[in-house]
């Protein structure tokens, strides 16, 4: 008896995505942990290399921290698409029949709980390196949510654009890094104000970003499947 | 396959463009030279009447690289990528020469190569995104993955221009930086200077819309050098 | 009767070169096509065209049904198990409830439960590719010469697949080097080498 054709569901199968690779990712790749010791090593060079007074440390956090986070998200991006050309199963996705934007929905998700992650780690790392003030701690968790937003949704289009070449170690962040200028920029006023107990400006960074997530995940979840090899 | 038309050795609109904007630039450089010199800078405001149209031109190749990309993504015509790619490059060209007469005219003029201001800085990215653009396109021999690829690199790089800019003027304002105007500085216009800033714009466009369509011929012939299956 | 899978002048070119050449193919219900050819004749990008993994830069191909792939080597993630790879098909297709079949399936197939798949020799990815097949029973199945690295219990196993997917008014297309299947199919496309 022929099979029913699968019913395409959008959210399920973007969830079942990422829960796969974040399976995955924590059962037996190392990769992640040696991406955050790595970072954990930059905090250090940094504040070696901007220290030791405490003020001017606490002044450079919000700025170090956003650059770890922008170095954390295009290793991170090399990692998106990485089951699929280690194990060749991107074909299997593509088969699925129905429009394809779940792919692209999916290792949004993985990417950005991956960077929300390893972002909590780094803020915890710059708190305490960098004497980063904590008191105003939801509006900076609510800064690098909206920031890893952003930036995952063009590392993760990225990344798909660039699954099967060879050279995407350097050309990824090459086009990533231009892109997320106004995240990074709008994520350090914001975390700065934020630290400083300096509410004025917040406000006006946190629509920048918002504005940024919508249009970029928008546009990039539109694109993605015609950028995709059958598309 | 677009049916190819028998490509004449060159092509009369070509001539027509590069011929109007070769002689509007006589007039323009007659003009830019003629023009007197303004009170603060002397004679280094003329450096104004070539970087002011190379910026214009490289924004108006990435338009071009914008309307483009969307079009391929519509479409998927070979020839909407050739363009693309042809006006990515003039928009390379020019926007470095853009930046390299900007900071020419500003070192003797302000004391500094380079200023944070708002359009200098998102000139700089755009230009980066478009050497990104190359090296992508370098890195993928497919022609239709090349395109889908570029078009998409074209996008995403391009609606980022005004969002860069309005975070770069909102970064500047809370700093209270003064803004050193790149476009015309403290220079105060006199008629003579905008009849040659206008000419030149015009001469410029004139040429740009000429490199174009040639080096989109070149393109095509090209592209035919390839075999039917 | 109307064709499950009709490819019209498909040609398809790599940078410079063409590697298929205006391939007219149909297939109907219940039928099996092979492709034959020597290695580098385009066997997989075809099968590959007609999966609709790949874009025709010329021609088209008109499908009516599921389409499955069987590739070679298969793809599967290493590191889950088999059981796993498949549940996580199910789950993509909003079947989860079947996963009561899969220990049965892989039984059937001869693979053995809870090893993950970078332990697995390259006759058990077959099976393995098989499970999945037989276990979502595309209309369509695509087949990359599915008898390599596969025993004589193996290639068995194909034959129970062919005769399901046919019996049931399926289609195969089937690329391979063993004549025996040249003579079961209704159709060969012979395809060459340029060089």
């Amino acid at each position: 008896m022929i099979g029913q054709a699968p019913k395409p569901r959008l959210l399920a199968r973007s969830f079942w995505l990422a829960w796969r690779d974040l399976v995955l990712e924590l059962r037996g790749r190392s990769g992640l942990l040696a991406a955050v010791f790595f970072l954990a090593t930059v905090l250090l060079i940094l504040g070696l290399a901007l220290g030791p007074a405490p003020r001017q440390l606490a002044q450079a956090a919000p700025g170090v921290l956003w650059v770890a986070l922008a170095l954390a998200g295009s290793l991170l991006a090399n990692r998106a698409f990485g089951l699929e050309v280690e194990d060749g199963t991107l074909e299997q996705l593509l088969l699925l029949p129905g429009e394809r934007e779940w792919i692209y929905f999916g290792k949004l998700l993985f990417q950005f709980s991956l960077q929300v992650s390893v972002g909590l780690v780094l803020l915890v790392l710059t708190a305490g390196l960098f004497y980063l003030p904590l008191a105003a701690w939801p509006g900076i968790i609510l800064t690098l949510v909206l920031g890893s937003l952003g930036y995952a949704s063009i590392s993760t289009f990225y990344a798909g654009l660039l699954v099967r070449l060879r050279g995407r170690e350097v050309l990824l962040p090459l086009l990533l890094f231009p892109l997320v200028v106004p995240v990074v920029l709008a994520a350090v006023r914001a975390t700065a104000g934020l630290a400083q107990g300096d509410w004025s400006e917040v406000g006006a960074w946190w629509r920048l970003l918002g504005s940024f997530d919508v249009i970029y995940v928008t546009v990039c979840a539109l694109l993605f499947p015609g950028i995709l090899e059958g598309g | 396959m677009e049916r190819a038309t028998t490509l004449k050795r060159s092509d009369p609109w070509v001539r027509l463009w590069l011929g109007a904007g070769f002689l509007t630039l006589l007039a323009g450089f007659y003009f830019a030279l003629s023009a007197p010199p303004d009170a603060n800078q002397g004679w280094l405001v003329r450096i104004m009447y070539i970087h002011v149209p190379t910026a214009w031109v490289g924004y108006l190749a990435f338009f071009g690289c914008l309307y483009y990309s969307v079009a391929y993504v519509i479409r998927r015509k070979e020839h909407y990528d050739r363009m693309a790619a042809v006006s990515a490059e003039l928009g390379l060209i020019f926007l470095g020469l853009a930046i390299f007469t900007g900071s020419l005219w500003g070192r003797p003029t302000w004391g500094v190569y380079w200023t944070w201001d708002p359009r200098l800085t998102t000139t700089a990215i755009l230009f980066v995104v478009y050497v990104g653009y190359f090296v992508l396109r370098a890195a993928i021999e497919d022609p239709e993955l090349r395109a889908k690829a570029a078009a998409g690199v074209g996008i995403l790089g391009s609606i980022n221009v005004p969002i860069s800019y309005m975070s770069v003027v909102w970064w500047r304002s809370l700093h209270q930086i003064q803004s050193i105007n790149l476009m015309t500085g403290r220079v105060t216009i006199a008629p003579p200077m905008l009849l040659a800033l206008m000419v030149n714009l015009a001469a410029f466009s004139l040429l740009f819309i000429g490199i174009a369509r040639l080096r989109g011929q070149i393109a095509l012939r090209e592209a035919l050098l390839e075999e039917e299956p | 009767m109307e064709a499950l899978l009709e490819a019209r002048q498909v040609s398809k070119r790599y940078g410079r070169e063409w590697v298929l050449r205006r391939i007219e193919l149909s297939l109907k219900p219940g039928g099996i096509v092979a492709l034959v050819g020597p290695n580098g004749s385009g066997k997989t990008t075809l099968l590959y065209v007609l999966a609709g993994l790949l874009r025709p830069t010329r021609g088209s191909v008109l499908r009516r049904g599921q389409v499955g792939l069987l590739s070679s080597p298969p793809a599967f993630y290493r590191h889950f198990t088999g059981e796993e790879n498949l549940l996580f098909q199910l789950r993509l297709s909003g079947l989860e409830q079947r996963r009561r079949e899969i220990p049965e399936l892989l039984a059937r197939v001869g693979l053995p439960l809870g090893k993950r798949v970078f332990e697995y020799s390259s006759g058990m990815k077959k099976r393995l590719g098989l499970a999945q097949l037989l276990l979502f029973r595309p209309a369509i199945l695509l087949l990359d010469e599915p008898e390599a690295a596969l025993d004589a219990q193996g290639q068995e196993l194909i034959e129970v697949l062919l005769h399901e997917q046919t019996q049931s008014g399926g289609g195969v297309v089937l690329a391979t080097h063993d004549p025996r299947w040249w003579g079961r199919a209704e159709a060969c496309l012979t395809l060459e080498r340029r060089r």
